[in-house]
């Protein structure tokens, strides 16, 4: 085949301005963002129109909330409210901000080939900023400017004051940026390149316990009797008050309420000031991050480790110079006996804890029922009601299977791409399968028990009960555990982009489903053991029920003839109990561990989903294999 | 016409108290195919980032067709054309869409983008799947796309980073081709590889760096005269430089042990 290539230039092409080059850019960043939209299954689409009602409607909800407050406040307590808005909306943007900029920033696929185009770099950090300061357009509008309208429509405020409002907003969500940018610069320095993506998950994971935490408080005050009067805690914090104003929330204050009395000029000062100071802290974390990069202060995510990386190696390295030649008599040696299967199973459990150690987006799982559990001890303190305590156990008891079998539904899609190791060595079957159940489960039960125990002995549980629920979360955690098992050997799956989602959503559905059937079945066992005595007094005054034929009638006569025993001698109706606990967890837990054996002995595929499309590796199905 | 295109003096890259590339001499002619080789963590991708201007020298400079990259980085950037060993591309944009947009990041005239586009991409057997989604290519179509976006701007230096990873035998001879025709019209192609056998048959003159330091630099042929013995290949010339030949020799009375 005959090459044609056009000669190579000879001149640069002529240079363009800062205009053109960002015009470029932006245009390009804005044809990425279309076209990743364009290609989101329809399922995702409707989740985020869905979402963005969501949002507006809380934004609708908030408003009012916040208009209704300002009407019941004097303008002393408004400034210091509005300070307080504009407080939390910066802590929030700074806090969203450096999630965005380190993953616009430091992770963007990008980077390295707009690094590499003969634009300059001032031009792509440009169209960077704007994408972080896009990530905090909701909460700058949220808390910079909706205060500051609402304000003005409640004081029937004059045009120039709303004037004032998107100063003072601009100010505020360019502050936020900033802020957010050069803390990220630190984040950066810290976070090696290889872990970036660990990173950015555990940012975004306590961004969500935050606005989760932030979302309960309404909840826990409302639940107080003697209720909280916003204005009247403000009212009683003058000081605080006053020392708001050397801050730039502070200022945003000062400038809505000296505009709304009337002095413009005042207000646009205060203003100016917060915009100055925006753009300043804007250019310092511009200049900085830009010479950061080419310095190699901070490298791009996708390079080297550099210094960490090379020390590490130079030990290694010492270390096989030590041993020298006698690494490769190892091959001439004879060959020994094979080792116990149970050094392969735990060869395969020590494999999946060392991964979650290590990857920080794991420990979240396990922060998730701490956080839970955290609010019910709350609800419980703060309404102190022995109704409380009841609950509090059973939703214990229901969270140790739910988190259980949720944990090990993520065991067979953690392989991800090296599925194929666990496929190929030769320990297909019951050592692969129980090394994941003993993963699965240690960090579940040290961390459920602890649950368990702690909160039983805070709110006062006898010792007996503590140490039936301690014997009963092992059994509950270990029967769960196989059934999430089961189904994610059969349904795994890997997505580089969300590598902690690892399995389809209908398996997650149906082991849930299993799950409380096994809670059911092991309850009525559980109910013939230690018979409640509302239930039995209940049972005692219904009549006597027959089969009258029909479904509804089969169901009543069903659960009739199930609460007999309830009735029966205690040495019987205990036998009952022990055969019918012991029976259905012995049935739930070896039917399903033997069923996922069996299907690790045929092998499982990890489902590759990379975008809206999903493609099996090797072969159609498992089945085909 | 043998202008130096690619030129550094005493280029050095520390990250913090250890160096990584160590006072780096080099000139790259026009016309002139030039491998880099070391083995693992010598400095080779450190040097490139640091002539692609994705890194800047703790010390000396390198300048890119007489344009000092760190002074005037746009001017050089518009003359070369950089092939990383790992192709991260957009994923949710088409191949067409990707060349259109390098096209338009390296200001080629819009009248030529499309047909040249074109062109490249069916040169690379990617005609029938120009519209389809980046994240849908392999390894390898990945590569020819990057390629492809490399040589658009007609490039006067290009810097290949292992570019033969994950090509198919067809596509890296094609690429070996590309490379010659580029060399043949006077551009400057600056190839780091770990495979010296491509580097003994294209390059014209190759470079040993180990431990960030230049260990030689010669022809092929010159470095033969280099070591003393005469008739060795490039890999055995590597490996004696390099201190890889104990292995080589272990592994060699290793085969002798097994065939006794």
């Amino acid at each position: 085949m005959k090459i044609v290539l056009p000669p190579p230039l000879t001149e640069p092409p002529q240079e363009q301005s800062f205009v053109q080059d960002f015009k470029l850019l932006l245009t390009n960043q804005m044809r990425v963002s279309w076209s990743k939209l364009r290609n989101r299954p329809v399922g995702a689409l409707i989740g985020m129109v869905v979402l963005l009602l969501g949002l507006l409607a809380m934004l609708v909800y908030l408003g009012f909330f916040a208009y209704g407050a300002l009407k019941t406040m004097s303008p002393q307590t408004v400034q210091g409210f509005l300070s307080l808005l504009f407080m939390v909306g910066l802590a929030s943007q700074i806090f969203f901000g450096i999630t965005a900029a380190f993953a616009t920033l430091y992770m963007s696929d990008d980077l390295e080939l707009l690094f590499m185009s003969p634009v300059p770099l001032k031009v792509v950090f440009a169209v960077k900023s704007l994408a972080v300061i896009g990530s905090n357009l909701f909460t700058a509008i949220l808390f910079a400017f909706l205060p500051g309208v609402f304000y003005g429509l409640l004081f029937k405020a004059e045009a120039s004051y709303y004037i004032l409002v998107i100063l003072v907003g601009l100010g505020l969500w360019v502050i936020g940026t900033a802020l957010a940018e050069l803390i990220n610069l630190v984040v950066m320095r810290i976070v090696p390149p290889h872990r970036s993506k660990e990173a950015v998950g555990f940012i975004g994971a306590l961004a969500g316990i935050m606005i989760a935490l932030v979302f309960q408080i309404p909840n826990l005050l409302i639940s107080r009797k003697d209720g909280v009067n916003i204005g009247d805690w403000l009212a009683g914090q003058e000081q605080m008050l006053d020392v708001m104003n050397y801050f730039p929330w502070g200022w945003g204050s000062q400038a809505l309420v000296t505009g709304i009395s009337g002095d413009f000029l005042a207000g646009l000062s205060w203003s100016m000031l917060i915009l100055f100071l925006g753009t300043f802290l804007f250019v310092i974390a511009f200049t900085l991050l830009e010479r950061g990069f080419r310095r190699g202060f901070i490298s791009l995510s996708q390079g080297e480790g550099g210094r960490r990386r090379k020390k590490r190696a130079t030990v290694v390295n010492e270390k096989l110079r030590q041993h020298g030649n006698t690494s490769f008599s190892i091959i001439n040696e004879e060959v020994i006996g094979t080792a116990s299967p149970w050094l392969g199973m735990w060869a395969v459990a020590k494999k999946d804890l060392l991964s979650m150690k290590r990857d920080t987006r794991e420990w979240f799982g396990y922060l998730v029922p701490l956080i839970i559990m955290l609010f019910f001890v709350g609800q419980f303190l703060f309404s102190n009601a022995e109704s409380s305590r009841a609950s509090l156990i059973t939703v214990l008891i229901m969270y140790t299977v739910m988190f259980s079998g949720n944990m090990a539904l993520q065991s067979f899609g953690r392989e991800g791409e090296s599925d194929w190791l666990l496929n190929s060595v030769p320990l297909a079957g019951w050592p692969v399968v129980w090394g994941k159940l003993a993963a699965a489960i240690l960090p579940t039960l040290l961390l459920m028990e602890a649950l368990l125990v702690g909160t039983a002995l805070a709110i006062g549980v006898s010792t007996a009960l503590t140490f039936a629920l301690a014997l009963g979360a092992v059994l509950l955690s270990l029967g769960s555990s196989a059934i999430g098992l089961f189904y994610s050997i059969n349904n795994c799956r890997y997505n580089p982009d969300t590598p902690q989602q690892r399995i389809s959503p209908s398996a997650s559905m149906f082991m849930y489903l299993i799950n409380l059937f096994f809670i059911l079945f092991l309850a009525l066992g559980m109910i013939y053991l230690f018979p409640p005595d509302e239930l039995t007094s209940i049972l005692q005054k219904l009549p006597h029920i027959t089969f009258e034929g029909g479904f509804l009638s089969g169901i009543i006569y069903g659960l009739y003839l199930l609460s007999r025993p309830l009735f029966w001698p205690t040495t019987m109706r205990i036998l009952l109990g022990i055969i019918v606990t012991g029976g259905v967890w012995s049935l739930m837990f070896f039917g399903f561990m033997s069923a996922t054996v069996r299907q690790s002995r045929k092998g499982f595929r990890v489902e590759l989903v990379t975008g809206r499309k999903k493609k099996k590796k090797l072969g159609k199905s498992k089945k085909s294999r | 016409m043998e202008h130096i295109l690619i030129k550094t003096n005493q280029l050095t890259k520390r990250y913090g108290t250890v160096s990584v590339v160590k006072g780096l001499n080099l000139e790259v002619k026009s016309g002139e195919i030039f491998g880099f080789l070391g083995p693992n963590g010598a400095g080779k991708t450190t040097t490139i980032k640091m002539l692609t201007g994705l890194l800047d020298p703790s010390e000396g400079k390198a300048s890119i067709c007489g344009y000092d990259i760190s002074k005037q980085p746009t001017q050089a950037k518009a003359l070369m054309a950089y092939v990383p060993d790992q192709p991260k591309l957009y994923g949710k944009l088409s191949a067409r869409e990707f060349l259109h947009l390098i096209a338009a990041l390296y200001r080629v005239p819009k009248a030529i983008i499309e047909e040249r586009a074109d062109q490249l991409l069916g040169m690379f057997g990617l005609g029938d799947r120009v519209d389809e989604l980046l994240e849908s290519y392999s390894h390898g179509m990945r590569q020819k796309v990057v390629l492809a976006a490399a040589l658009i701007h007609q490039p006067k230096v290009i810097l290949l980073d292992e570019p033969t990873v994950g090509l198919d035998p067809a596509s890296a001879r094609l690429l070996k081709d590309v490379l010659q025709e580029m060399a043949r019209q006077g551009a400057a192609i600056f190839i780091s590889t770990h495979i010296l056998e491509i580097a003994e048959r294209m390059c014209h003159r190759v470079a040993i760096l180990k431990d960030g330091l230049l260990i030689a630099q010669g022809s092929p042929e010159q470095l033969r005269q280099k070591v003393g013995h005469g008739g060795e290949s490039l890999e055995d010339i590597f490996l004696e430089l390099t201190g890889g030949h104990e292995n080589a020799e272990l592994i060699k009375s290793l085969e002798e042990g097994q065939g006794q």
